[in-house]
């Protein structure tokens, strides 16, 4: 009685683990809510959340409170043990034996109602015997010898075959029982089968025969296939169980191959003999030699990461309860963790006691590790999203303060102006564009555009410095355009720092009207000159010298003049109005020239809105700032609406 | 091809490549990648070609600003070569051919 005191131990083992797995407060927990959720039909992390709330109103422990809502619930369900006694008596009883399926009359086929020369013993005994047949796994069948009038064996009858008998040509197995070997499988008649039968026959012993090679008369069955079959006498007849090998080795091959794309493996524990089986997918997830045999439990649970141990104490607990577990925790496996799905289930008893363990196991790493590692890129993308969002918001405000951009056009002293300003389609490339239209402390006026490189905050800081030290130069120290430029540029030039990213340059342009005489004196830093639309003929004014800002410590800006009369319009522009990189400058500027020569040829009331309304965006990727003016005529005239 | 390529100094001279289009998407890391050089490797002369340029935008051309200055830095003189005529136009109206040695 050896073997079964080892089976009663390891029960034991079990037991005790099972028991340490339900006290542990997690557990509980969980049970609780789980079986809550269950009666009152709500989720079970709501059940979770109103247990803690509970154990809280009660100033208890969850675990305790969790244990007496168990208390309270599994007490009025009936006794789970009688009911499960009284179910597996009901699936235990036998059936009715009527209607049995080889019963002759349902094989018209067959011919008459019972084969010639079987009395009725026999096929009373064959019904006995497709019973068992029907009731245990594999894919046997009987056959009864036919003998002639000297007692010779002349042919065999199918008396009862399995279910799952299907042979070569598809035939069921309760189709041919009845039938004659010698016409269903004529090749068989003579054949070293057919001589192992009359030998197991005469002497009463069971036989091997094969790997013998089969061919079937029959068109749909598949070449090269070879059969062992056992043959054992029983009772009046031969039992014969087939195995096809090639099918044998086909499902071999594809198990290892499902184990092997799955990252799978199982594993079986028989707590009778003790006794554990791994299959080679089980070997490769646990990287051990199948040599070495496979693992005892105790050791692979010991691979268990510290974290995960309260996961596998559910699944004991679980398993305890009789259920399926389907538990996915992580191992150390050498110097790697691994993630392991693992579906555990047993053969049990009658009593409910477990007899075999069996488990699937799949090696789920690959997929946690990419599915940790999405995660962590979504939440570093929602972050970066959210910086950017955060940067383009800044900078919009940032330029709504520093460059409040007028809605409507607004005199200055002898000049009506209009400003515009196209802002990146892309929101990370708002920049640095400016104007500048005021006043200077002299009486004359001083108007401006400027674009500092790149975009972004740092692109919109600097706009601010310039703009800010124009519009306090210009009227505190001179409204000199070259000197305004000179002292911009040292600006730029001198609070340039190692630590920028960017390079920090900018281009302008700046000019000082004269109202009493109608001149216009400019100086560009890098900066595309204004325009001048009169009468229907725009030019570009002469460009003094001037280097871009912030390039070199000491510029020389020259200055040039130009007049402008009213009906003049001069325009003021950043290159995000006509740079395009798939256009040249000349292609860029034409359209803006066409709606200047249109708007200063006829007689428009506004034209300065109508300008600025008609101007569009060469390149959506960076901002342009357009500046406009036309003079005021002197006299009592006030020009346009606008206008 | 990359935007960049720098060619470790011969006789003196690094030679730097600029190809496509230099705008504000690459202007931070081709401006270290050649400054960088510029510093570590301290040549007597910088070129800068220029031919294979399609397009340079405001932060491409304060790129070749930032290269300049980092050359005179190391007592290096500064050439740009063979810009497009798009990228000449474009450095005449930044005031910096002179600088750049095309005039």
């Amino acid at each position: 009685m050896e073997p079964h005191r080892d089976y009663l131990s390891r029960l034991a083992d079990i037991d005790a683990k099972v028991e340490r797995a339900r006290v542990d407060p997690e557990v509980v927990l969980g049970r609780a809510a789980g079986l809550l959720a269950g009666r009152t039909g709500c989720r079970v992390d709501e059940a979770h959340a109103h247990l803690l709330r509970l154990a809280a109103e009660r100033g208890d422990d969850p675990g305790e409170t969790a244990a007496d809502v168990l208390e309270a619930l599994e007490d009025c369900t009936p006794q789970k043990p009688d009911r499960l006694g009284s179910l597996t008596e009901t699936a235990l009883r036998p059936p009715p034996p009527a209607g049995r399926r080889s019963s002759p009359g349902s094989f018209p086929s067959s011919g008459p109602a019972a084969p010639s020369g079987v009395p009725s013993v026999v096929s009373g005994w064959a019904d006995i015997v497709q019973q068992v047949l029907d009731a245990v796994p594999g894919r046997h069948i009987v056959l009864m010898p036919v003998r002639d009038r000297n007692g010779r064996i002349e042919d065999y009858t199918f008396a009862a075959a399995s279910p799952s008998v299907v042979d070569l040509s598809g035939r069921r197995g309760t189709q041919i029982v009845g039938r004659r070997v010698s016409e269903t499988y004529p090749t068989l008649v003579n054949g070293p089968i057919w001589e192992a039968w009359g030998e197991s026959i005469a002497d009463g012993l069971s036989r091997e025969v094969g790997p013998v090679p089969y061919a079937s008369p029959a068109e749909r069955a598949p070449v090269d296939v070879t059969l062992t079959v056992r043959v054992r006498p029983v009772g009046l007849g031969l039992l014969n169980s087939w195995v096809r090998h090639d099918e044998e080795d086909r499902l071999a091959e594809r198990i290892a191959q499902t184990e092997q794309l799955g990252n799978l493996g199982w594993g079986e524990w028989d707590l009778l003999t003790g006794k554990i089986v791994w299959s080679e997918g089980l070997y490769r997830i646990y990287e051990r030699d199948p040599a070495e045999g496979p693992l005892p439990s105790e050791e692979s649970d010991a691979l268990t990461v510290p974290e995960d141990i309260p996961l596998r104490q559910q699944a004991v607990e679980i398993f305890g309860r009789g259920e399926t577990v389907d538990v996915s925790y992580r191992i150390r496996v050498g110097d790697r963790i691994k993630h392991i799905r693992t579906i555990v289930d047993a053969v049990r008893d009658t009593d409910g006691r477990p007899v075999k363990v069996y488990g699937i196991v799949q090696d789920v790493t690959a997929r946690e590790t990419s599915r940790v590692r999405l995660a962590e890129v979504e939440q570093q993308l929602r972050e970066h999203q959210r910086s950017l969002a955060a940067e383009h918001r800044l900078t919009v405000q940032l330029q709504q303060i520093v460059l409040p951009i007028p809605a409507a056009p607004f005199d200055l002293p002898g000049l009506r102006a209009a400003v515009r300003y196209l802002p990146a389609e892309t929101a990370s490339r708002v920049g640095g564009d400016w104007y500048h239209a005021a006043a200077a402390d002299d009486g004359s006026v001083v108007l401006a555009v400027g674009d500092v490189a790149g975009h972004g905050l740092q692109a919109a800081a600097v706009m601010a410095q310039l703009r800010h030290a124009l519009a306090a130069l210009s009227v505190t120290t001179t409204s000199d355009p070259a000197a305004l430029l000179t002292h911009l540029n040292q600006l730029l030039y001198a609070g340039r720092s190692a630590a920028d990213l960017m390079p920090l340059t900018a281009t302008a342009v700046v000019a000082r009207y004269d109202p009493p005489t109608g001149t216009l004196v400019w100086a560009q830093a890098g900066h595309p000159a204004p325009l001048r639309a009169r009468a229907g003929v725009t030019t570009e004014l002469d460009r003094p010298e001037g280097a871009l800002l912030g390039a070199f410590p000491e510029v020389r800006y020259g200055t040039a003049a130009a007049t402008v009369v009213p009906g003049d319009l001069l325009l003021f522009y950043t290159d995000g109005l006509i740079e395009h990189r798939d256009r040249t400058l000349e292609e860029g500027l034409a359209p803006v020239l066409v709606t200047l020569n249109r708007l200063s040829g006829e007689r428009n009331q506004q034209p300065l809105a109508e300008l600025l309304a008609q101007l569009r965006h060469a390149n959506p990727d960076d901002d342009a700032c357009i500046l406009a003016v036309r003079p005021l005529p002197v006299a009592s005239d006030p020009g346009g609406d606008d206008g | 091809m990359d935007a960049v390529s720098v060619n470790p100094v011969s006789d003196g001279t690094l030679h730097v490549v600029l190809r496509g289009e230099i705008d504000f998407t690459k202007s931070a890391w081709v401006r270290k990648v050649i400054c960088d050089a510029v510093i570590e490797q301290r040549p007597s002369a910088v070129r800068v070609e220029m031919a294979e340029v399609a397009f340079l935008d405001s932060s491409g051309i304060g790129v070749l600003v930032e290269v300049m200055r980092a050359a005179w830095e190391v007592n290096a003189a500064f050439q740009v070569e063979r810009p497009t005529a798009r990228v000449y136009d474009q450095l005449r109206t930044a005031g910096l051919l002179a600088a750049f040695g095309l005039t």
